[in-house]
């Protein structure tokens, strides 16, 4: 993945020095951070940067903790974070005089998926947390087939792993789990393994028609053993919130963003912008975050009326 | 004279600092590593790094820093790599420097050189959709995201170095060893076996050695292939997370200055150490040997 | 008296190159046969011949007969280990192998199957003795023969030669590498051997030749100009070609 985005950020290096040449006044914005939103930061930056040809973008995944690392150190202008940054790191920021201040780019629904042959069609959020800190070790547990189970995740530089851990795990991983380098491999593990259980954000698993990705099969998850199971590929589901595994994708900056920044965060919640996150697999901002982008772009914000 | 003696002097001052500078660079590497990381054992205790297998740094609960689950997967990917790969890389080794007829040989010098060209990416990848779906078939397992996958594909990347080098210790066996072995009445494989292969004996240590330092310092493949799981590995059927894949994974997102921090350059120092010890061991075996002979 | 060692019109080619051009040569028993010539002649490349060096060369083609005993050594199916385990080579330039003082003497015969201790010491020492070398090593058997001396080096490569007890010794400039007093031992060494051995040297020196060969050889061009006993080659050869080559007009 890294090697990939470096490749990208590489492509971008030499755009924005052959705009250089045309134009006078061209800002460079730098993007880091998690590989959840690498794409679709990728896919904003690319549309923006074709209607504004004074700005250039240069877009690296590498990880929630790397974008935000970076942030810190003043080495990026954006962090992508697809988890809220931690006490810690707000607390160095602040040493470093840095003042992040988020805005949510839009939702992601968090999949767990298993291979096609499982047979298990749903899990509640409890049996999920136990299967992941080892407490459920065994198929037949939950009515399957006498295998041990074999999980997969993400490295702890994910902001996945983050939130995966602080919201359904709710204590330490399983030392058993395989730390996967990227969601591309979970998914391609996955595919392979028929014991495999893996999380991955639900942008790896539906392309722009919506349609599933095949090899993998998606899992219904429910809030409760006793409530009913929803499935995250559906839109209705993750914005009436029945969906529960899902989280906001935060763009850190230092500070309110202003200038080309500023410009460039309102396309990103703009209608047109939010299109473009629905086409990448993820979903529009939820009502709850836009008072906090209102707040951070410092005006008032036409809500986006898309769903 | 004067201007000719001067040259003398600044030549040999000019290959002095060549050299020095190497070693400078080296010492310094090694003094940085260890000096941030013995900044670690302010909050570490030597106990727990060396004797727990429990690594946990950016733990949900109290972070742990314990390495012995690490090592044991880096020496047990190494050691199957080289188990794998020293006996096929000095047999190619040896056919390509005197069983091959010339022709045969100029089309597989380069094929097996080419091997070294795959990026590891691309090497990691192939052991997560190919090699590991085999092992998993092969010996009945739900995956191959085993310190197995990382040994197959580490030796796969080691194979270059060790045919290279020590078919070029083997070619530089003088042929009067072979003519004289000969005219004693041997054939030509109790010549190889028992003067060809001796001879280039610390040639081939070396090239086992740089073979086996491109095994324990690989980190792109081991990180993509074999499943990094904390846990302590019980064999070569288990995932393992290596030490230069707990580093590589973590240090990117590792705020300066944190005792996290400074574990991992205490790993990256042990590491070095591991490579250094590895080193003068081959040296002073080859070294015996050589005297011995 | 029947030959040891007869060669009969033998042909060899380097590619097309022809590089011995029909040679005959008879090397009676017990004698020393010295191939004595200009550089480049074919001397040593016939030497080579007779215990079928160049069949490592897939470039060099051998036509022709070589027989030992009236049996020839290039006949189809012919054991060529068996035929260089009965003539034995010394090569030009020292070439121990790198192994202990030991080793190198027991290589042969331990190669040939013999792994008793015992004999092997006894047969170690015995062809350490034969060719003056045991008083100087006999301490230290177990060191690398490279730490010996250029001159004891090639006393070792003789000894070892000798210690799988061939019929016929080839020997291929042996001192050519040496200083004067490791040679005079070598030369001794060969009058001592020849009792037991048939010895085919190659030499650049005359007066080697002279002192050491029963019969002498002059080559040229790939061809055997003149054989006959030493003294008499020396003192009133009948070739012009040969007398011109020992008054060094040419070479």
């Amino acid at each position: 993945m890294s090697k990939y985005t470096h490749f990208i950020l590489i492509s971008w290096a030499i755009f924005a020095f052959s705009c250089n040449s045309n134009h006078r006044h061209v800002e460079n914005l730098m993007i880091k951070g998690s590989d959840t939103e690498v794409n679709l930061a990728l896919t904003l930056a690319e549309t923006y940067m074709a209607t504004d040809p004074n700005i250039s973008i240069a877009v690296t995944g590498g990880g929630s903790g790397a974008g935000i690392a970076a942030l810190i150190n003043g080495k990026t202008s954006i962090a992508n974070a697809s988890r809220p940054m931690k006490a810690e790191e707000i607390d160095l920021a602040h040493l470093q005089g840095v003042n992040p201040v988020a805005t949510v780019l839009g939702m992601d629904a968090i999949a767990i998926v298993v291979h096609p042959q499982c047979p298990i069609q749903n899990l509640s959020l409890q049996q999920l947390g136990a299967i992941y800190r080892g407490d459920i070790q065994n198929w037949k547990d939950l009515g399957g087939a006498d295998e041990a189970i074999s999980l997969y995740g993400r490295q702890s530089n994910s902001g996945t792993f983050v939130y995966f851990r602080d919201s359904i795990v709710r204590a330490e991983y399983s030392t058993q789990v395989k730390q996967m380098n990227g969601t591309a491999q979970i998914v391609e593990a996955i595919k392979h393994d028929v014991q495999g259980i893996g999380y991955v954000g639900i942008g790896y698993i539906l392309d722009k028609n919506g349609a599933q990705s095949k090899g993998v099969k998606v899992l219904a998850i429910s809030r409760s053993a006793q409530s009913t199971a929803y499935m995250p590929t559906e839109l209705k589901n993750i914005d009436s919130g029945l969906y529960p595994i899902v989280r906001p994708l935060f763009q850190y900056t230092n500070g309110k963003p202003t200038g080309r920044l500023q410009l460039y965060l309102k396309y990103c919640l703009s209608p047109e912008g939010q299109a473009l996150v629905k086409q990448n697999g993820y979903f529009p901002v939820s009502e709850i975050y836009w008072q906090q982008n209102e707040q951070a772009l410092n005006r008032k914000h036409a809500k986006a009326t898309l769903h | 004279m004067q201007k000719r003696h001067f040259i003398d002097i600044a030549i040999k001052w000019l290959f002095f600092g060549a050299a020095a500078t190497s070693v400078m660079v080296l010492l310094g590497i090694f003094g940085m590593l260890l000096f941030n990381g013995v900044k670690a054992f302010a909050h570490i205790s030597l106990a727990e790094f060396f004797f727990s297998s429990n690594w946990n740094p950016s733990a949900y609960g109290k972070p742990s820093y314990g390495i012995l689950a690490m090592l044991t997967s880096t020496f047990l990917v190494t050691l199957g790599a080289m188990l794998l790969a020293v006996p096929l890389g000095v047999g190619a080794a040896t056919y390509l420097a005197q069983v091959a007829t010339e022709k045969t040989r100029l089309i597989l010098k380069p094929v097996i050189e080419l091997l070294a060209a795959i990026p590891s990416v691309v090497v990691g990848f192939i052991g997560i959709v190919m090699v590991g779906p085999f092992i998993a078939r092969v010996f009945g397992l739900s995956n191959g995201l085993t310190a197995l996958n990382g040994a197959i594909l580490l030796a796969v990347m080691s194979l270059p170095t060790i045919i290279t080098v020590a078919e070029d210790a083997i070619r530089s066996v003088p042929n009067s060893f072979k003519e004289a072995s000969y005219s004693l009445g041997a054939n030509q494989w109790t010549t190889l076996i028992k003067v060809v292969l001796p001879a280039a004996y610390s040639g081939i240590i070396a090239a086992i050695i740089l073979g086996m330092g491109r095994a324990i310092g690989e980190t792109m493949t081991v990180l993509m292939a074999t499943g990094n799981a904390l846990a302590m590995p019980r064999g070569f059927f288990d995932p393992v997370r290596t030490m230069t894949a707990t580093i590589a994974i973590e240090l990117g997102e590792v705020p300066y200055g944190t005792t996290h921090y400074y574990s991992l350059f205490a790993v990256g120092a042990l590491l070095f150490l591991i490579s250094l010890v590895v080193n003068l061991l081959a040296e002073n075996l080859a070294g015996r040997y050589r005297y011995k002979l | 008296m029947k030959p040891k060692l007869a060669v009969r019109n033998l042909h060899l080619h380097y590619g097309t190159k022809e590089v011995l051009k029909g040679i005959d040569l008879d090397v009676p028993e017990n004698n020393i046969v010295a191939l004595i010539g200009p550089s480049g002649c074919g001397k040593s490349t016939l030497l080579r011949a007779m215990n079928r060096m160049h069949d490592l060369n897939p470039e060099a083609k051998v036509k022709g007969k070589i027989l030992l005993d009236d049996d020839d050594i290039y006949a189809p199916g012919k054991d060529v280990v068996a035929v260089r385990r009965k003539i034995g080579m010394v090569f030009q330039k020292p070439n121990p192998f790198p192994k202990s003082i030991f080793d190198n003497i027991a290589y042969g015969l331990k190669i040939a199957g013999e792994n008793n201790k015992q004999k092997l010491h006894a047969i170690v020492e015995r062809t350490l003795r034969s060719s003056y070398l045991w008083e100087e090593v006999k301490d230290d058997l177990d060191k690398s023969a490279l730490s010996l001396s250029g001159g004891q080096q090639q006393r070792l490569c003789i000894a070892r030669a000798v210690a799988v007890e061939p019929e016929v010794l080839l020997m291929d400039e042996p001192c050519s590498a040496l200083d004067p007093i490791s040679t005079a031992r070598i030369e001794e060494l060969m009058l001592e051997l020849k009792k037991q051995y048939t010895i085919v040297i190659v030499t650049h020196n005359m007066q080697q030749a002279q002192r050491v060969a029963d019969l002498t050889a002059f080559m040229y061009f790939g061809e055997v100009i003149e054989f006959a006993p030493t003294r008499q080659l020396f003192d009133a050869p009948q070739m012009e070609l040969t007398a011109n080559y020992l008054s060094g007009n040419f070479g």
